[in-house]
């Protein structure tokens, strides 16, 4: 006790705690300007956001009655099997296969973006700047416009969908595994070197085996959102349940529309749920 | 002192970080057979003097001779075994021991554990079996003690075939018996023919088991001999605080 608090008196009052002046912060008075200005323009830039967007709170009322009729025709949901369930359940396991396709296609492009582009094992600068810029490239052009594209050039249908994402997820993924490749512990890695390993050998023994269970948690996130996009895909004539939703709403059938997207939602939910299960499984 | 021969001689080992200056004119010699450790303070150069000999930094002038012929025409000649250990926590123990031959082989079966030819194994269990681990031999490292871990490290080092180990604060990290342990492994390896160079932070541990001390100070060596000859003060004086000079003060 005496040993503890040595500064209390022997009568047992408790000594007044010791006080020091706070000095004063060192340009605390340019903070306060400099928030000031950051908020004047973030207010700014919204007032130019909602004029140039035309957001605007009558028109919303003007059409509540559209959304009204939209809602009384969607409910309740056609759950004719023959129409509607079978085709929009196989539809939405179409746009799970282009999902899946597109992800696991994307990993060999990836590998090669991930080692060339993360500066811990690409081979020299120049090499390391393209795969950045592919990288960049990638992951600048959306699915939806690579898609538009292979439309385009392959046709209607799930094939342009993978394609599509699977070029977007190699940029994307690429610079997810090229970061988490480029923060992993040198230790390993440096230990190899010196015993005379080659590049090869030092990716494969030191690179690999550590960074493994994080690439495999991104694969598995990525396959959560490409699953969603390829939903999106669909809307531009991708294939899958995506293009059944699209035609719904153009042939005015909201009832079987909202079928599709309970659908949908299933398969989001439990993709969702698989993919976090295996990677907090993983993270142990 | 070693003459030629096997082992590593050093001379003039001279390095920089910009217009600091790290290493003077640093000359070691280590005997095939003999232990030797570097003794200094904080900053005093040791690891810089180790990573340049193996190859990890280039040092502006000196030279790395190893058996009387230049370590880079030899690039497995020299092993290293670090503070921190820098293992495959995921690989067994044989793995990571067997990873330490890197450097002679090649070829697609050189890319995964499972393709490691068996004569590589059973050197790796002959390896592990020197640091008293072979019943460990499956055992992801990072199941391993600390000790246990180092030692799996020295295991990995000696499935180089080096002929030069060289050791950066190889028991910092562990208690009295496992660094009584891993020095023991370390004496007994020199004592069967390899130089082994290491850095040390526990005098007491260094006169038990070296041949020789050398002691580092700001980048030069100022003493070197063996336990009996170096003297407690010389010692100390190794680790006593510079008086401040009046330019220093701020
Ligand atoms: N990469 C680097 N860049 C710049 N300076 C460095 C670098 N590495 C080491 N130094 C400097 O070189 C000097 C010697 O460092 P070194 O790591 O060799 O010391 P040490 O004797 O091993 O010390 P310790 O006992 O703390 O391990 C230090 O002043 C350090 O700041
Ligand atoms: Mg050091």
């Amino acid at each position: 006790m005496s040993i503890l608090l040595p500064d209390r008196p022997a009568d047992g009052a408790p000594a007044p705690a010791r006080r020091l002046p706070v000095p004063p912060r060192p340009h605390a008075g340019r903070a306060g300007v400099g928030l000031a200005v950051v908020v004047g323009l973030l207010v700014a830039a919204h007032v130019v956001a909602i004029r140039q967007t035309e957001v605007s709170i009558t028109a919303l009322i003007d059409g509540w009655s559209g959304i009204t009729r939209f809602l009384g025709d969607a409910f309740p949901p056609d759950l004719t099997w023959d129409t509607v369930v079978r085709p929009g359940i196989e539809a939405t396991i179409t746009t799970f296969w282009i999902g899946l396709l597109g992800t696991t296609l994307s990993i060999p492009l990836t590998v090669v973006l991930t080692v060339l582009g993360a500066r811990t094992t690409t081979p020299n600068a120049v090499v390391y700047q393209v795969a950045r810029a592919v990288m960049s490239f990638l992951r600048a052009v959306p699915d939806i416009v690579f898609a538009l594209i292979f439309v385009t050039a392959v046709g209607l249908g799930p094939f342009p969908g993978v394609l599509a994402i699977l070029l977007h997820n190699a940029g994307v993924m690429g610079k997810l595994w090229s970061e988490a490749v480029e923060e992993m512990d040198q230790g390993p890695v440096t230990a190899l070197r010196t015993t005379g390993a080659k590049r090869p050998q030092v990716l494969a023994h030191a690179v690999l085996p550590t960074v493994v269970p994080q690439l495999i948690g991104l694969l598995l996130y990525r396959l959560d959102v490409n699953v969603r996009s390829s939903l999106v895909l669909g809307l531009v004539g991708a294939g899958g349940i995506g293009f059944l939703i699209n035609k719904s709403i153009k042939l005015f059938q909201f009832d079987e529309m909202l079928t599709y997207i309970l659908i949908v939602l299933v398969l989001i939910v439990v993709v969702d749920q698989v993919s976090g299960a295996v990677r907090r499984r993983l993270a142990r | 002192m070693a003459e030629t021969g096997a082992g590593l001689r050093v001379r003039g080992l001279t390095k920089s970080y910009g217009d600091r200056h790290v290493l003077h004119g640093v000359d070691v010699d280590v005997a095939a057979g003999e232990l030797v450790t570097i003794l200094g303070a904080n900053g005093s150069g040791k690891s810089t003097l180790l990573r340049c000999v193996i190859g990890l930094e280039r040092a502006e002038s000196g030279t790395v001779l190893v058996a009387g012929e230049s370590r880079t025409s030899q690039p497995t000649s020299v092993a290293m075994v670090f503070q921190k250990i820098d293992l495959v926590g995921r690989y067994t123990a044989l793995d990571n021991v067997c990873s330490g031959a890197l450097g002679r082989l090649s070829g697609a079966r050189s890319l995964h554990p499972r393709l490691f030819p068996r004569s590589l194994r059973e050197e790796a269990m002959a390896c592990l079996d020197e640091v008293g681990l072979a019943d460990r031999a499956h055992d992801p490292v990072r199941r391993l003690s600390g000790g246990q871990q180092q030692r799996v490290a020295v295991a990995r080092a000696l499935c180089q075939r080096p002929s030069v180990l060289l050791a950066d604060e190889p028991v910092s990290a562990l208690d009295p018996a496992a660094a009584e342990q891993v020095m023991g492994v370390l004496a007994r390896i020199a004592h069967q023919g390899l130089a082994v160079l290491a850095v040390l932070h526990q005098p007491d541990i260094a006169r038990r088991h070296s041949d020789r001390i050398l002691g580092l100070r700001s980048g030069r060596p100022v003493f070197a001999g063996a336990p009996s000859e170096v003297d407690l003060a010389e010692v100390d004086a190794l680790y006593a605080v510079p008086a401040p000079r009046p330019s220093e003060d701020r």
